[in-house]
């Protein structure tokens, strides 16, 4: 039997890794309960993992929307999340 | 002659109708250019603070404290020595460390951290953000690599429950290079990932490692990621598995083959059980290089010795968040450590900490932390390698205050 060489083992690696992540992205949907959380309930929900809660009075709008990003690169939020979150905050 | 009279009056009182209505005219004229002009001055000042596409703001944090401290070092066969110290600033907790935001559109964020530590000056972040499609945000410049829970997301002094570090969690720390990361639903559940390929760690002439910087000392890049899975549907518990490899040996030198291998395993738990929210917080790291042939500097004999390292932290805190008074405001905090390095080589202990706390919150973000730290290392060095066997206890009493700005 031929021996793969290790370059063509790197290839499969990576196309069989973005292969796999695809589809997990391709499959990946809320149920109705988690797509009819509030940005209250998410918030309340995720910025404890890590810190306190933050309070909305803490920011303006746009400063939300900036810290927003911020925390999605460092907490891993999905866009839904960060959006809700986002929108109750600047209340 | 009435009648000319009466016709006479009839006009004086017209006019005086005339000269009213052309004087409210008038008056109402004045109002309404004055109006139009406070209009005019409230549409530039509008003007001047509409929000562009672009944002740049200022946050950051400092951590400032003292620390009392007590090293009783017992060399075999020695009596015991004993060192106190104090330091304000707390030591090597001191750290201000503004962070610079800019955001332009909704699509693309740039993030710079300098650190000042009260001896430098250095940065923490400085890095460039594409948030490219839901769940997917490429980013690129020199960041903390993601690998298990704690540098990247627990270690800022204001999130951190007890004034110190958990030991042997400093790889592989902060790197030049590229990344993807992302979250995403999952039916009930959630799960993220966070992967980087940056330039990779280096391996020193005693067996250790640090990160190589910017100019890379190999043609081996590091691959790094970590993935995590939220079973439940309210978040409360996170799950996560790290991994790592890098070349790390400096190209033609005698290490040339040495490459790392990291795992990492994390969780995360937070819960409000009323009045009580209890958050529990662990992770676990391994480090494995391969096996090299080290020159001693006490003789410079040829050694050699497994290098694989390991630490471990858990940790559980409560705070009375349910409570309408004072007490609301603290929190309690407990964390065991313990970092093993490899026998025989130059650094190699093995090391237990245990570190109590009483945290009082001002703010969501601002915190008194009251932390009482013990810790106790076992040398396994051997004087070949160059180091100092023996015991190392240290007892230190930490007042530290922490806030995000």
């Amino acid at each position: 039997m031929k021996k793969i060489q290790p370059r063509t083992r790197g290839w499969i690696m990576i196309i069989g890794t973005i292969a796999v992540i695809g589809l997990i992205f391709t499959s990946c949907a809320e149920n109705a309960q988690i797509a009819a959380k509030s940005g209250a309930q998410l918030w309340a929900e995720n910025c404890q993992r890590c810190h306190n809660t933050p309070s909305p009075a803490a920011f303006s709008h746009e400063q939300w929307k900036t810290v927003g990003l911020h925390m999605q690169t460092r907490a891993q939020l999905t866009d839904k999340e960060r959006d809700k979150i986002i929108a109750f905050l600047s209340q | 002659m009435k009648r000319i009279n009466k016709i006479g009056q009839c006009l004086a009182v017209l006019a005086l109708i005339l000269l009213s209505f052309n004087s409210a005219r008038a008056q109402q004229t004045a109002a309404d250019s004055a109006l139009l002009g406070r209009i005019a001055i409230l549409e530039q000042q509008v003007a001047d603070h509409k929000p562009g596409e672009s944002h740049f703001m200022v946050a950051g944090l400092t951590t400032f404290g003292y620390v009392s401290s007590k090293t009783t070092f017992t060399a075999p066969g020695a009596s015991a020595q004993v060192t106190r110290a104090n330091s304000l600033g707390d030591g090597d907790h001191y750290e201000l460390s503004p962070m610079f935001l800019f955001r332009h559109g909704d699509n693309l964020l740039v993030e710079f951290e300098p650190s000042f530590d009260g001896t430098s000056i250095g940065v923490n972040w400085a890095n460039i953000s594409y948030f490219a499609a839901p769940g997917l945000v490429v980013h690129a410049g020199y960041f903390v690599v993601p690998f298990g829970i704690y540098s990247k997301k627990l270690a800022a002094g204001w999130i951190d429950k007890l004034a110190g570090d958990p030991a042997g969690l400093d790889l592989p720390g902060t790197d030049f290079g590229v990344g993807l990361s992302g979250g995403f639903p999952l039916g009930n559940m959630k799960w993220s990932y966070d992967v980087s390929l940056t330039n990779g760690l280096q391996l020193l002439p005693d067996g250790e490692l640090q990160n190589a910087g910017v100019v890379d000392n190999n043609k081996g890049k590091m691959v790094s990621g970590r993935f995590s899975l939220l079973p439940f549907s309210n978040s409360s518990l996170e799950i996560g598995v790290s991994a790592l490899h890098s070349n790390a040996g400096d190209a033609g030198s005698n290490f040339t083959s040495a490459n790392v291998n990291m795992y990492g395993a994390d969780i995360n738990f937070v819960k409000t059980f009323s009045p009580f929210l209890v958050n529990v917080k662990g992770q676990y790291n391994k480090i494995e290089v391969s096996r090299q042939t080290f020159v001693s500097p006490v003789d410079s004999s040829a050694f050699s010795f497994s290098n694989i390292s390991s630490s471990a932290f858990a940790q559980v805190s409560v705070r009375p968040v349910g409570l309408d008074n004072f007490l609301k405001n603290f929190e309690l905090a407990y964390r065991y450590s313990n970092y093993t390095t490899p026998n025989g080589s130059a650094w190699g202990q093995n090391f237990h900490e245990n570190d109590f706390g009483l945290d009082y919150w001002l703010s969501w973000r601002t915190v008194l932390k009251f932390t009482y730290a013990k810790s106790s290392a076992l040398g396994t060095s051997t004087l070949q390698a160059g180091g100092i066997p023996g015991l190392t206890n240290v007892n230190s009493l930490y007042l530290q205050f922490s806030v995000e700005f």
